[in-house]
Formats: structure tokens, sequence, C-alpha cells
């Protein structure tokens, strides 16, 4: 290092640390209502804000077959109607008590609930019990809200990204399985979609035993179950298991899948394939392998794709973990010119993290990275409601959080290494380019990664 | 909620605000430089931006990427951006790792050019232009911004290009130009520091002191170029632009020159933006998405910009065959209706409720809080305001929300921005 051109201190030493005060996950206090109902709670005191979520076994796993769509449909549509309320009158209450409203479906569950300030806690709570128990569905907001989903896919099918994840879910999984089709549905599903389906869905799966309340914020563990027993406890009614999704790969061999878009000025890559289910057994060495192949700025994806060739303003990786495995995927977006040299290097990297060992610093900083941000998800209310979910949903112990960085902490290298080699799958990915087809076509042939095919549009809907 | 405020100045002229929560111990650090895109010459658009992509290409003690990756292995998140009126860089880290940060957003203030090459530019031009392709070139809608920009100001404002500046200007920019950049505006007196979250008062003054206080004062930042003050204020005519093809529905955009951010006419017109389409009890909502069906969905915002004038912007996506048209015309006349009659007081009160409400959700992360409180000390130098600026929404009455939008909101001082998704559809009759 050279001399500093400023006075001051040594400026070629990395300071050191200051005293660090522990970071410890809110206590999870667990009950049950009068009818069996659990609820979560985690104290959070320096901001006058609750969150309250009731999280639901509705989710696109409970979908009857050929009505893909219909859970998200049902979530949107609990504020067009409830009790003797219309979607109006619901909708000045939420603003006149300033609630930020959320309802939606994951493939794994439906959550409705909200956030506010302190003193329209009993307000709220109110509501959402109206909406989660007494939904109207008025045929008119049923037609409406069919047709705005309508119009999010219309959207999404002519956005270059989102038509690139879409293409790439069709053939990571197989044709005819659950996560082959898109959550929020398809046309010819949605068009299909009439008011009893909603109600019958509503009536067949918005149940107290498929219910779990969850809360966190400035309320005490007696004051949420005391409110929660009020508008709840006399809730009943059983709603049975869902089938677990079907999940099998499509393809053998790596396939290389064009969605053609002429004119394109850049390329939207994915390279993915079958990931690994929320519950497994390496979850965190898969999660600390995932931050160095893509998964923070410093990967080794985007250090290569961005910084190294300038190709991309950004890569990165991910596993969605569901109570089945769901896609792993690499991600970015290039331009059209660069488009088989990146899919080689995107390819080149996954392969790498198979063979290349992980170095101690490498290790070191995922580790760490992954350990250190994890409190600044969990400064809000909704940060700390969004993990009781999670708690929810996937059955983990009720104290699974207050250990989670000594967990992270404890990933070895062999660890990370058996994990990439047994969770990513080089030879057998989907590699789906979205962008100027005419363009890219010869040189993708060239590189001899796999057979290359072009999407039939129509199969989106098949 | 009142949140602590202890402001002072270094002897170099940096503004330093300090907020002490220890609720988690994480640190957020926020750095604002009065300097943005309204600063840039003709010729040069998006150099702003991209010299901010530089600050992350490491600096005399720092090497290449070696910024991002020191807050990263610590646990650490940290990123940057660039807007019309400013440029912040913001990190947070566990709250024992507070002198790193100063370290590295020091050095790469003050020994920044040493460590500044041809072939770092290269790459990071090649990035700012992916950059571009990805947010709007292969993006649709991705130049709403952009065109509204260049339809509600003149060729001399300020205001007239975008942020991400056009290719040709990228591939200008010199060595030189960010060199001559950073003298000009990466200055202690032109940045203000926050720090918010876990941390001794005592022991940040020091460490602040420390890393920061030899840094030497830059010379006076010279005026913002061009012409910033709009004289007359309002456009004078009606502006309008139809785009076709490359997007998949129709969307209309409308906009006007409103006064600027810290003014009461722009409190007013904010009350007047949330009353149009904050919540779905909202008038646009209400009546254009759930009664009449004209647009999926609607959204009234302002920018807020303190040089020369704001903007009022209104969007409404249509569904697929709707004609623009007559969702511009819908939309016009609940604007216009603001402009007739006087909200009412529950009205008044619904959209209060509703800024509070979200005003504190949002302070709840101690990296929020910081960048509000950098720019409340950027643009009024009263970092104080980010717990008294309610008080002038509250202050605002029904007529002054109907007094600004009959003043402002006017078809002589308007912009239309239409999409239509078919590139043959015949030009609009004008």
């Amino acid at each position: 290092m050279s001399a500093p051109t400023i006075a001051g201190p040594d400026r070629s030493v990395v300071p050191g640390r200051g005293p660090l005060r522990p970071f410890h996950f809110p206590q999870v206090h667990r009950r049950a209502l009068a009818n069996g109902m659990p609820v979560l709670v985690a104290e959070l005191r320096n901001f006058p804000i609750v969150t309250v979520d009731l999280v639901l076994d509705a989710g696109g796993l409970a979908e009857p077959e050929g009505r893909n769509g219909l859970s998200s449909v049902a979530a949107g549509l609990l504020e067009s109607g409830a009790g003797d309320r219309s979607a109006a009158e619901i909708a000045e209450l939420v603003d006149d008590l300033g609630l930020s409203l959320d309802a939606g479906a994951s493939w794994d569950t439906a959550q409705c609930g909200f956030t506010c300030l302190r003193s329209r806690l009993e307000p709220g709570f109110q509501l959402l019990a109206d909406l989660v128990r007494h939904p109207t569905f008025p045929e008119g907001e049923v037609a409406r809200v069919v047709d705005e989903r309508v119009t999010g896919i219309v959207q999404r099918r002519g956005t270059p990204s989102a038509a690139a994840d879409e293409a790439a879910n069709r053939w990571i999984f197989a044709e005819g399985t659950t996560f082959a089709r898109p959550l929020s549905g398809m046309l010819r599903t949605l068009q299909g979609i009439e008011r009893e389906d909603v109600a019958a869905f509503h009536a067949a799966r918005y149940r107290a035993d498929s219910a779990t309340l969850v809360a966190a914020g400035d309320a005490s563990v007696d004051e949420i179950v005391a409110l929660a027993e009020r508008f709840f406890g006399d809730w009943q009614g059983g709603a049975g298991p869902v089938a677990p999704a079907e999940v099998r790969p499509r393809a053998d061999r790596t396939t290389i899948v064009l969605v053609d878009r002429p004119g394109s000025v850049q390329s939207e890559l994915r390279v993915g394939h079958v990931g690994i289910e929320r519950d497994a057994p390496d979850h965190f060495a898969v999660t600390v392998m995932n931050a160095i192949l893509g998964g923070t700025f410093s990967s080794r994806l985007n250090m290569n794709l961005r910084e190294r060739l300038g190709y991309t303003y950004g890569a990165s990786t991910s596993f969605a973990m569901r109570r089945q495995p769901g896609p792993f995927s690499m991600s970015t977006a290039v331009q059209t010119e660069v488009t088989a040299h990146a899919v080689s290097e995107m390819l080149r990297d996954l392969r790498g993290m198979q063979e290349t060992e992980v170095t101690a610093a490498e290790l070191d900083d995922a580790r760490n990275y992954l350990a250190g941000v994890f409190p600044l998800g969990l400064q809000t209310t909704d940060g700390v409601s969004g993990k009781l979910s999670t708690i929810a949903t996937y059955g983990l112990a009720d104290d699974y959080y207050q250990d989670y960085r000594e967990r992270l902490l404890a990933v070895t290298a062999d660890d990370v290494m058996a994990a990439a080699r047994e969770r990513l799958w080089p030879d057998r990915a989907a590699v789906v380019i979205g962008g100027d087809a005419e363009k890219v076509r010869e040189e993708l042939e060239a590189l001899d990664l796999g057979p290359v095919v072009v999407l039939d549009p129509e199969e989106l809907e098949s | 909620m009142q949140i602590p405020i202890d402001r002072y100045e270094l002897d170099n002229g940096l503004k330093v605000v300090l907020s002490e929560d220890h609720t988690n111990p994480v640190v957020a650090l926020n750095i604002w430089y009065n300097v943005g895109s309204r600063n840039e010459l003709p010729g040069r658009t998006g150099l702003a931006h991209l010299f901010e992509h530089m600050m992350f290409q490491g600096s005399q003690h720092i090497p290449e990427t070696g910024h991002i990756a020191h807050v990263e292995r610590v646990g650490g998140s940290l990123n940057a951006s660039t807007w019309l009126d400013r440029t912040n860089f913001y990190d947070t880290v566990p709250s024992d790792r507070l002198e790193l940060v100063l370290w590295l957003e020091s050095d790469r203030l003050g020994c920044y050019l040493p460590a500044l090459t041809q072939e770092k530019l290269d790459n990071q031009r090649d990035v700012v232009k992916n950059e571009r392709r990805q947010r709007v070139d292969n993006q649709p809608y991705g130049d709403w911004d952009e065109r509204l920009q260049g339809m509600l100001f003149p060729p001399d404002h300020p205001y007239h290009h975008s942020v991400i500046g056009s290719m040709e200007d990228l591939d200008a920019a010199s060595l030189d130009d960010v060199a001559d950049f950073f003298r000009t505006y990466y200055a202690p007196n032109n940045a203000v520091l926050t720090l918010c979250g876990d941390f001794d008062p005592a022991e940040a003054r020091r460490l602040i002191e420390r890393w920061f206080g030899p840094i030497p004062r830059g010379p006076a930042v010279p005026p913002i170029p061009g012409r910033p003050v709009l004289e007359p204020f309002k456009l004078g005519r009606e502006v309008r632009h139809t785009a076709r093809g490359g997007v998949p529905l129709p969307r209309v955009y409308l906009a006007w020159r409103v006064p600027v951010y810290g003014t009461p006419d722009y409190y007013a017109a904010d009350v007047a933006s949330e009353l149009l389409a904050a919540g779905k009890s909202s008038r646009l909502y209400r009546r254009l998405v759930r009664e009449q069906r004209l647009a999926r969905s609607v959204s009234a915002f302002l920018l807020p910009v303190v040089t020369g004038s704001s903007a009022f912007i209104v969007r409404g996506n249509a569904p697929g065959g709707q004609d623009p048209a007559v969702l511009e015309r819908a939309l016009l006349d609940e604007v216009e209706l603001l402009a007739r009659e006087l909200p009412e007081p529950a009205e008044m009160e619904r959209a209060i409720t509703g800024l509070e409400a979200r005003h504190l959700f949002e302070l709840q992360k101690v990296n929020e809080r910081a960048d509000q409180i950098s720019m409340l000390t950027t643009y009024f130098d009263a970092p104080e305001l980010i717990s008294t600026e309610l008080d002038r929404y509250r202050a605002v009455t029904a007529e002054d929300v109907r007094r600004v939008a009959a003043t402002f909101l006017t078809p002589d001082n308007r912009v239309v921005l239409s999409y239509v998704p078919d590139a043959d559809a015949p030009a609009e009759a004008s």
C-alpha cells in the first residue's frame, strides 16, 4: 500500500471491531384458542405498530384440478365484500383505520392480515375475522378480480423477465406436474372461474383447523390471545389434508429453450432445475452454497458476469423452497451479442461449484454474510410476523430461529461441497433464453450443450 | 413519535446527524452527496450515475469491488442510488463494524483519484449500458420517466434528461470527465453523513472525526447548469405523445408541473394525490378500477425534488382493448373535480391517517430512517422534520387542495403520454 495522501490514521490497515451486543430473535409464544386454533406471538416494543396474519392451508396445492389461480383469486376477493359490508365500505374502513391490509396465496398457504398502529388493533382484528370467516364474493367483484388476473397474465407474458421465469418453470418440471404451471394461473383456467368455485374453495379450505394466527409487535401475548379468542375462538370446521405436489424434472439432459422476442436488445437468461424442499436436511448447507454461487454481490456468478465481463447489470441464484422441492434458478439479463458466451459461463460456474473446492475465505464470507443480514430483516413487525408464518407453514420448532445464526455458522466446506454435488444438476438443466431467437440460435447450437428448442407459446396454456 | 436527532458539522463542512436506537445490534451509515443528474452538462447525460458505479471500483486503500466484499463479509448490506437532485450511498452493518464502514466511505471520498483507471471505467460503462437495456430499452413502459421529463421540462432545464442518460453520452464519458466530476462534487462540504442505530455517540463522534476529519474541504460547488428556474412556471400548453408497440397493454400517464418539495403547495398537492389514488377507497380506484372498470390499476404521486419544479404524476393501466383516450378522459374528470369541489373532512382525515401510518411503518428500519434524515438535511438543513413533517400535511386545508388543483393541474400545464400495444395504430388526431 502506498503512503496516505491525506493526514490522519493509517488507512492501509482494516479497522478492528467494536463491542458487539448479541442479537436474540424475539421469544416465540405459542397458545391455543378454545377451538384449538394455534396462535404464535412475538413482542416488539420499539414502535407502536402490530402485524397480524392468518395463515391458512389454502394455497395453490389445495386448488381443484383445472382451476389454477383459484387460491390467489379467492384470497384477493376476501376484501370484496364480507358480513354486511360491500367492497367500497371495507375499503373505506381499511383506509379510515390506516391499515396496511394484505391477502394472497403461495403454493403452500393463503394469508390474510394487516399491519396497523396499535391503537387500531381491535377494529383491525374484527375486520380480519369478518374477511376470513364471512366473505360474500359478490358476482360482479368475482368477474372484476378474474379480469384483473387475466390482465396480469397478459402483462407478465409481455414482460421479458417474467416471461422467462414462466418458461423456465415449464421446462424445469415435467409436463402436467404441479409446479410446471404458474401459481397465478393461466388464461384458460382463470377464465373458467365462477363465483361458485370461489365460494366452494373458501368453504372447503378456510376452516379453523387449517389456520394459524401469528402476530408480532407492540402488544402483549395476553392481549393478542384475548382478541384472537374473541374473534376466532368460536370458529369451527375441518379442512382435511392437502395432497402433496407431484414433483418430477422434465428433461433428462440439459436443454436449451428459446422464447422468441424479435428485436430484443437483451436476452433474459435462466438456468434451472428441481431444487429442494423447505425442510430438507441440508437446508443450511444449501443456503451457504447458494450464497457462494450467486446469492450475494460478491458471489462467483455476479463477479464473473458483471464485474469481470461487464455483460450484465447483475446475476443471481436462488432456491425456492416449498413443502415439496421448488425450482433452483440462475438468473440474469445480458446484451444480445454475448448471449451464447454468457450461457456457457453460467453453466461453467454451475459446474465449477461442484468441482472447485470452496476456499476458507469464501466459506467464512458467505456464512458471516447470512448470519449478519439475518437481523436486518427482523426490524419490522411484518418481518418478524413473516418468520412466524414460516414456522407455522413448515412445522418448524418454535425456537427454530433462536439458533438460526449458529446453525449457519456451523456449515463446513465439506457440507457445502456435498450440497453442491447433490443439489446442482448441470447435466440436466433447463436453459431458457428470452430474446431475439434469430440472432442467438446459431451460436447457442454451436455450444453443443444439448438440444435447442423453441418454446411454443401454446404450451403456456397446457 | 420523536426520532432523536443530534446534528453537528466538521471543520471541513461535512454535516453529520446522529440518531441513536439500541433496539437491534445494527447501525446504518448513509451519505447524501448534493449532486445528481441535474448537475450534468450537455453531452454528458448519465455521468452522475456512472460515477456512482465508479465509487464501488476501489480507492487508494480499497481494491476494486473491495468495498462491497468488506461489507458483505461482515454481514452487512449496502447499495447506492442516483437521482435528479442527489446521489446516496448506504451501508447497514452489525454495530461492531461501524469503524469499518467509516473507513470505507471516507477512503472513497478522501483518497479516490489514485485508484481510477480506464479499465474500470470501461467495465462499469458496460454494466451501466446493460442496466439501461434491462430497465429502459428492454422493459415495457421502461422509458416512461425519460419521456415525461423530456416533455415536462425544456431542453435547458436540468430535469429535461433522464438519470440513466443516453447510450451515446455514456460512450462519450472519459476518464477526465469522471475525475473532474469527483473533484467538483465529491467533497465533505457537499455531503451529509447520517448514522442511525446502535452506537455510542461519543465514540461515533470520535470515529467520524478520525476518518472524515482529515479530508480537506473542496472548492465551492458551481451553480446547477442550464436554467433551473422556470419562467413562466407553467408549461403554457398541453404536450402529448403516443408511444406505439413494445407493450402488452395500454397505459396512460398524465403529468403537471407543481411547486417543489418543501413548499406548502407541494404538501397540498401531495394530499391531492392521496385523495386520488392512495388505497382502495381513493377516488380513482373506486370509480375507475372498481366501478367503471376502465383501469386495472391506478396511481398518483409527486416527485420529491427541489430544483425549479416538481411533477404531479397520475398513471392508469388499462385492460386489453381499452381505448387510452377513454381512460385519459376518466382520469382527467377526477382531477378536474378536485379543482371544483372541496373534499369532505372525512376524506381529508383519511388521507392524513394513511400518510401517518405509512410513515411510521417505514421508519421501523434504521436504514430507512437514516436515508430520510440525510434527505431532509441535504434539502432543508432540517433533520428534525423526520418527526414534524406530518404537521405540514395536517396544516393542509380542503381549500388548499382545491386551490392547488385549480392552479396547477390545468390543461395548459399538462403532459399526456399514452402507450398502445399495436405498433401500427393510426396516429392520434390532434
